[in-house]
């Protein structure tokens, strides 16, 4: 078996690691400009991937949901709603709240009791208490039960469509903000790594003049670009996994203990999604520069 | 001694045969056909209907003063610039045919020099052969020995551990002859080799282009330099100034 295509990988590498070699410190200067930058967006990233985590615990214990139930309504169609209930996916716990338990409720809630003290009988409805674990069904829900005849047709339920979907926007919104800066920081990155090859390519012109005459072909002419635009992605990428290491272990708790209603929790779910999301974005935006910068003919 | 083997019709090196060319290939090795060419930039011609046979095994050179359009005609032999008109047929392949992506393959058939050597000033002489064999022909047989015999016919053996810049003009002019032939070229294009080098350094470059020459190469030298065209040239071409 021939062994040329070895010898070949080794030669474009040996070519490549010469080719850098010979400008190190404009290396590290990138290196480290792209490593700055990727810190900067994955701090960013982290911050906001605990939030996110925060805010959806904090949604998840406060997805409580009930749905009123009138007070002609049978045993039997109580029955038949409370199974109906049950059935829909995300629903994971129902409980039935009578009339008396409501009234008593709301004697300890500062603006039901008043209510309570007004009025001659009982005008606090019996309801189903719906355990969600994303408030982001809600919709369903009210689907589910309209037009039951055990249900309120006035006031279905404690939880509007509306509500649900402000919720889940919240999110949402957390989510592109998060995107938009990682695009901002990729953007900056892959400016950075152009102006680098750039003046690779002015540092360098007659070498790739010469080869370019003597018949190199100009996809092997770009290996070194490429090459070199991959160490910088990489060694940029180190460098924002080490500032995402050190910020989940002395930045996040810090935060924690001084704003403890954040209630940011253990970062160390996030590092591998986030470095391995670092990695991999920035080689996927780094690499097309070398393939984008201009060579000489 | 360095033989280049030019066997008729076999690819000029280990690398892949050139399938869609290869029946021109056959009867078009090592030759120059110009017929009733026109090349220039842009809008203006600089050689104008030029009509030209290179048969394989000459040694031709191209004389005229500056500006006449010697360089234009080699880089028209080397594929940098089209034929505007008129049929350009080097080494077999067809230049008005040529595309974009097969011009590098085009180029490694050839062998160029340059007035001012176009060495790579941190590489010695050896590695200045030897990369461009290497990272040009892909599957290029024994490329360190391939180096070691061109520096050796060029007479510069024991010079294979310089830089550029320990060795003469002419020593540099014939590192990069050795970087020219090293892959075995049918055709050796030249353009003004000597136009940087005194007498003695000329008389060493000629020698290696001889040396080409003898083993069966084409040689295609530009020069405005009347003693060099007494000396060496089989065929004299004079092109002169368009008349503006």
């Amino acid at each position: 078996m021939s062994l040329w295509p070895l010898r070949y990988v080794g030669t474009l590498w040996s070519y490549s690691w010469r080719w850098q070699r010979r400008r190190i410190s404009t290396w590290f200067v990138t290196a480290a400009v792209v490593g700055v930058v990727l810190s900067v967006a994955v701090a960013v990233q982290l911050v906001v991937w605990l939030g996110q985590r925060s805010l959806a615990g904090q949604l998840e214990s406060a997805s409580e949901m009930q749905v009123f139930v009138v007070d002609s309504a049978s045993a039997d169609q109580q029955s038949a709603l409370q199974a109906k209930l049950t059935a829909i996916p995300g629903v994971s716990r129902v409980t039935y709240r009578s009339k008396a338990e409501a009234a008593s409720r709301a004697t300890h809630d500062p603006e039901l009791a008043p209510l309570a003290g007004a009025s001659d009988g009982n005008p606090f409805p019996a309801s189903f208490v719906l355990q969600m674990r994303d408030p982001g069904i809600a919709p369903r829900v009210l689907s589910a039960v309209s037009g039951d005849p055990a249900v309120d047709p006035k006031i279905p339920a404690s939880y509007t469509a509306a509500q649900a979907q402000r919720l889940s926007s919240a999110l949402g919104t957390l989510q592109v903000i998060a995107l938009a800066l990682d695009l901002v920081a990729l953007g900056v990155g892959a400016v950075v790594a152009l102006a680098l090859l750039r003046g690779e390519v002015r540092a360098r012109r007659d070498e790739l003049r010469i080869l370019t005459l003597v018949g190199v072909p100009r996809a092997i002419i770009r290996v070194p670009l490429v090459v070199q635009v991959l160490s910088v992605a990489l060694a940029g990428s180190a460098l924002a996994v080490l500032s995402l290491v050190y910020m989940g272990q002395h930045v996040v708790p810090a935060i924690d203990q001084s704003l403890p209603f954040l209630r940011l929790g253990d970062p160390a779910q996030a590092f591998r999604p986030l470095a391995v999301g670092t990695l991999a974005a920035s080689c996927a935006t780094l690499v097309p520069c070398a393939l984008l910068v201009r060579l000489p003919r | 001694m360095f033989v280049p083997s030019r066997a008729q019709g076999s690819p000029p090196y280990g690398g892949p045969a050139w399938d869609d060319e290869r029946a021109e290939e056959a009867v078009g090795r090592g030759k120059i056909q110009l017929s009733d060419v026109t090349v220039g930039y842009g809008d203006g011609a600089v050689l104008e209907n030029l009509s030209l046979d290179v048969e394989r095994g000459d040694f031709l050179c191209v004389e005229g003063p500056s500006g006449a359009g010697k360089t234009t005609l080699l880089r028209l032999l080397y594929g940098s610039l089209l034929p505007t008109t008129g049929l350009a047929v080097v080494d077999g392949v067809d230049l008005a045919s040529l595309r974009p992506r097969h011009v590098s393959r085009f180029r490694r058939r050839l062998g160029c020099v340059f007035q001012s050597y176009e060495l790579l000033p941190h590489l010695t002489a050896r590695e200045n052969v030897l990369l461009p064999l290497q990272l040009a022909q892909m599957a290029i047989d024994e490329p360190d020995e391939r180096a070691d015999q061109a520096l050796e016919m060029v007479g510069l053996g024991d010079k294979a551990g310089s830089l550029p810049a320990e060795l003469s003009g002419g020593q540099q002019q014939r590192v990069a002859i050795a970087r020219a032939i090293a892959h075995e070229p049918a055709i050796l294009l030249a353009d003004e080799p000597t136009g940087n080098l005194d007498s003695v350094c000329t008389a060493d470059v000629m020698r290696a282009f001889r040396a080409f020459h003898h083993e069966g190469g084409t040689v295609v030298m530009a020069t405005h330099d009347e003693s060099l065209l007494n000396a060496y040239a089989e065929r004299v071409i004079r092109i002169s100034p368009r008349a503006a």
